[in-house]
């Protein structure tokens, strides 16, 4: 916490004095509530299961040591990798067209025209709607025969595909209903719109600098934090991805019909782990699914911090 | 912003490991609850016992009238009923140490549950109480049972047959339904129509249909448990996967997505066998009810699933799924939960709740009964769940994952993305290592 808000705490050469000290118990009693609730419901699960990825386990029986044979048996097994393909898909198509969309729709909402309010609440309404129910929403938006979307697709003479039936077509679908609810990125954009100093716009234009100048050069850096803050959450939950496959994929898993939709093209990679866990009860599997997961969710964040040094400029510098 | 990544993964695992925190407790949870001294029968408190139930609507409905009924004959018992269809809280409720007293299960679930421990074995109070198992339809008896140990008991069956659409067979100047795979390929080829440029109206059989049902057909067979081999590649299932395979190349996975996305909800009237989308269809026992409530005009038969003509031992072939009873581990009354499972389970409340829901009932002794006179269409299919050729799906530990492999591979086979022994081989590869 200390360290990313305020830079770093004040260092000294001497020990703490004795009132110093009192202090620092007292916090620390004060904070306890949170520092317990972290131990015992962060700490502890986080290395537990970080244990039981090295055995076999099915909830009934106590856990069975067997090294790394889980990682082993993960880097063999074809669903991993189908579950892999799928999401890095929704994670560097999806996640990069959601935030331009984003991005636009907060520079249509900047615009000072009456009832801007009215088309703010609109464009933020479907982030206030819950996945299940958007999910729904969805199947029938995108039925084939009477979906409004194929209806439009129809009318202007476009091919309508099967959407959620079609295993092309499943991910473009989400894709879609993941444009749906770009509203809730772009307020964050406006909100960061707004603090761009008009003076900018204003010296640019007097410049000469045309509207895609002052875009590409005045809003894209202005925003350049927000749009990293953006882009991490964003593949953060490209990798979590779960309901809309769990309600779209259809039907209860058991009696024989697998999670993952038509092909298995929406076995996203928390899909296969939830059928692991619950379906398969291999806890220890699917806790070694989630560590790879959160490696290599680390590595891409890390990956993209890295490479934001050279687009992300921070006003105080 | 590394934080972010780290608190997410924490989330993540933590959901995990809560599941595997509470399974440490088990022995420290229970009997905490109420407070009431478990055990011990001569107390004026009657034992209370939670029931979970995965029916909803008027099918939970059927199943409270008969909780009422032992209420009013067992007030020293009270059972308390609950609509519970999300089958992973039973999981969490029996880790976790604080289980319902009897629970509902589908049978496939039975053994693998079963064999980790999470549901006690039966077979003494079955001793003990003299429950005939005989009387109980082997096939649906035995997705509940393993290494001589039953872990629960069925209360409902399900088992499929072949519908057809009497007109659309006769238009097509077929005489009766076919007998023979061999004749319901031919069917099928009559029975589906194309129209302008190749575009499907009706299909005479959706090919992609329940492999299972026709691996039973073909003689098919999906383990080996003498050798304790799987066998996916068995010249039955085989058979089956290539007849699904045969059906679904006529048209091509394009052509069958642009049909199937034009086709209307199951329980609807648009049902596509109730328009006639479908000529044929293969389906359970409920159907001839929905049929009655959404089609009423609809002339349809039922008839046997076909077979492999070559061997005509295997008349009247099926796959049977079950509903079932079990006692999950942990209870604290058990002996109270056998009272209750056991008298759910007698020919008397069998038939009045099977009869409600228009499931068939798993003991032979009720095939005659006239309770299901009323019932569409169960005339046909209780004869037909006294078949010998009638089987479930092997328990096992293992058998949800197989289930699983077994209809991913069969959807890729279907739609080319992998050859029949390419994709049959790659289920043993998974599924083999597995068995114990």
């Amino acid at each position: 916490m200390i360290d990313s808000i305020s830079g770093k705490t004040p260092s000294r050469k001497k020990g703490w004095t004795r009132r110093e000290w009192r202090y620092f118990w007292l916090g620390l009693v004060f904070a306890s509530p949170w520092i317990i609730g972290f131990l015992i419901f962060t700490v502890y699960p986080f290395f537990s299961s970080l244990y039981f990825s090295l055995t076999e386990y099915d909830l009934f029986n106590p856990p069975r040591w067997v090294g790394i044979d889980n990682y082993k048996a993960i880097m063999e097994d074809r669903s991993f990798y189908k579950s892999i393909t799928n999401t890095l898909f929704m994670a560097f198509i999806s996640v990069p067209i959601t935030l331009f969309s984003s991005l636009l729709i907060a520079m249509l909402l900047n615009f000072k025209v009456r009832g801007i309010n009215y088309y703010r609440t609109m464009f933020y309404l479907p982030a206030v709607i819950p996945g299940v129910a958007s999910a729904l929403l969805w199947t029938w938006m995108l039925n084939p025969d009477f979906g409004l979307v194929n209806m439009f697709l129809r009318w202007v003479g476009l091919p309508d595909p099967a959407w959620l039936l079609d295993p092309r077509f499943t991910k473009p679908s989400l894709v879609l209903m993941g444009l749906w609810g770009s509203g809730a990125g772009a307020l964050i954009f406006l909100a960061a719109l707004q603090g761009v100093p008009q003076t900018y716009y204003e010296a640019a234009q007097v410049d000469g600098a045309n509207w895609w100048h002052r875009f590409w050069k005045i809003t894209v850096p202005a925003l350049s934090p927000i749009i990293l803050f953006q882009l991490i959450m964003g593949l953060i939950g490209a990798f979590q991805i779960f309901t809309e496959s769990y309600i779209l994929a259809g039907g209860k898993a058991g009696s024989g019909s697998s999670l993952g939709g038509p092909g298995q093209s929406l076995l996203f990679y928390a899909v296969n782990l939830y059928q692991e866990a619950f379906i398969h009860l291999k806890m220890g599997y699917a806790s070694a699914l989630a560590w790879i997961l959160f490696i290599i969710v680390m590595l891409i964040t890390l990956l993209v911090l890295k490479t934001s040094k050279r687009w992300v400029y921070y006003g105080g510098e | 912003m590394k934080r972010k990544g780290s608190i997410w993964g924490l989330v993540f695992v933590l959901l995990l490991a809560i599941l595997s925190g509470c399974g440490g407790k088990k022995t420290a949870g229970s009997g905490s609850e109420s407070g009431e001294p478990a055990g011990g029968d001569a107390k004026k408190e009657p034992v209370e016992l939670s029931f979970w139930y995965g029916w909803t609507g008027t099918e939970a409905a059927a199943l409270e009238k008969l909780i009422r009924k032992w209420n009013d004959i067992r007030p020293d018992i009270r059972v308390k009923g609950l609509s519970q269809s999300d089958y992973q809280k039973q999981l969490t409720a029996i880790t976790g140490g604080n289980p319902p007293d009897i629970a509902s299960n589908f049978g496939q679930d039975v053994v693998p549950w079963g064999e980790r421990g999470a549901m006690m074995p039966l077979d003494d109070y079955i001793k003990k109480d003299n429950v005939d198992l005989g009387d109980f339809v082997p096939a649906a008896l035995s997705s509940s049972q393993s290494d001589g140990k039953t872990y629960a008991l069925p209360i409902a069956m399900h088992v499929s047959m072949l519908f057809y659409n009497k007109e659309l067979l006769e238009k097509a100047g077929l005489n009766g339904p076919p007998e023979t795979m061999g004749q319901l390929k031919e069917y099928i080829a009559k029975l589906s129509v194309k129209e302008d440029g190749g575009k499907l109206q009706r299909l005479g059989l959706w090919p992609g249909v329940d492999a299972f049902t026709f691996s039973y057909a073909y003689g098919g067979s999906y383990y080996d448990a003498e050798n304790k081999q799987v066998t996916p590649d068995n010249a039955g299932v085989k058979a089956a996967v290539e007849f699904g395979k045969g059906i679904w190349d006529q048209f091509g996975s394009k052509e069958l997505d642009r049909f199937a996305s034009g086709l209307g909800q199951y329980m609807s009237p648009q049902n596509p066998f109730f328009t006639g989308k479908y000529a044929m269809t293969i389906d359970g026992e409920w159907l001839p009810t929905f049929i009655k409530q959404y089609a009423p005009n609809l002339q349809y038969g039922i008839a046997p699933i076909p077979y492999d003509e070559n061997n005509p031992s295997l008349k009247h072939p099926g796959n049977v799924t079950t509903s079932v009873f079990y006692i999950p581990k942990g209870v604290k009354h058990p002996d109270e939960s056998w009272k209750f499972l056991k008298w759910l389970t007698e020919p008397e409340q069998m038939a009045e709740f099977t009869a409600a829901i228009g499931n068939l009932p798993t003991r032979t002794s009720l095939q005659q009964h006239e309770i299901y006179k009323d019932v569409p269409g169960f005339q046909e299919f209780l004869q037909y769940s006294s078949s010998p050729n009638l089987h479930s799906f092997p328990a096992t530990s293992f058998s949800a994952e197989y289930m699983t492999e077994f209809t991913t591979q069969y959807n890729a086979i279907l739609r080319g993305e992998v050859g029949v022994d390419e994709g049959l081989k790659r289920v043993k590869d998974k599924i083999q290592p597995l068995v114990k």
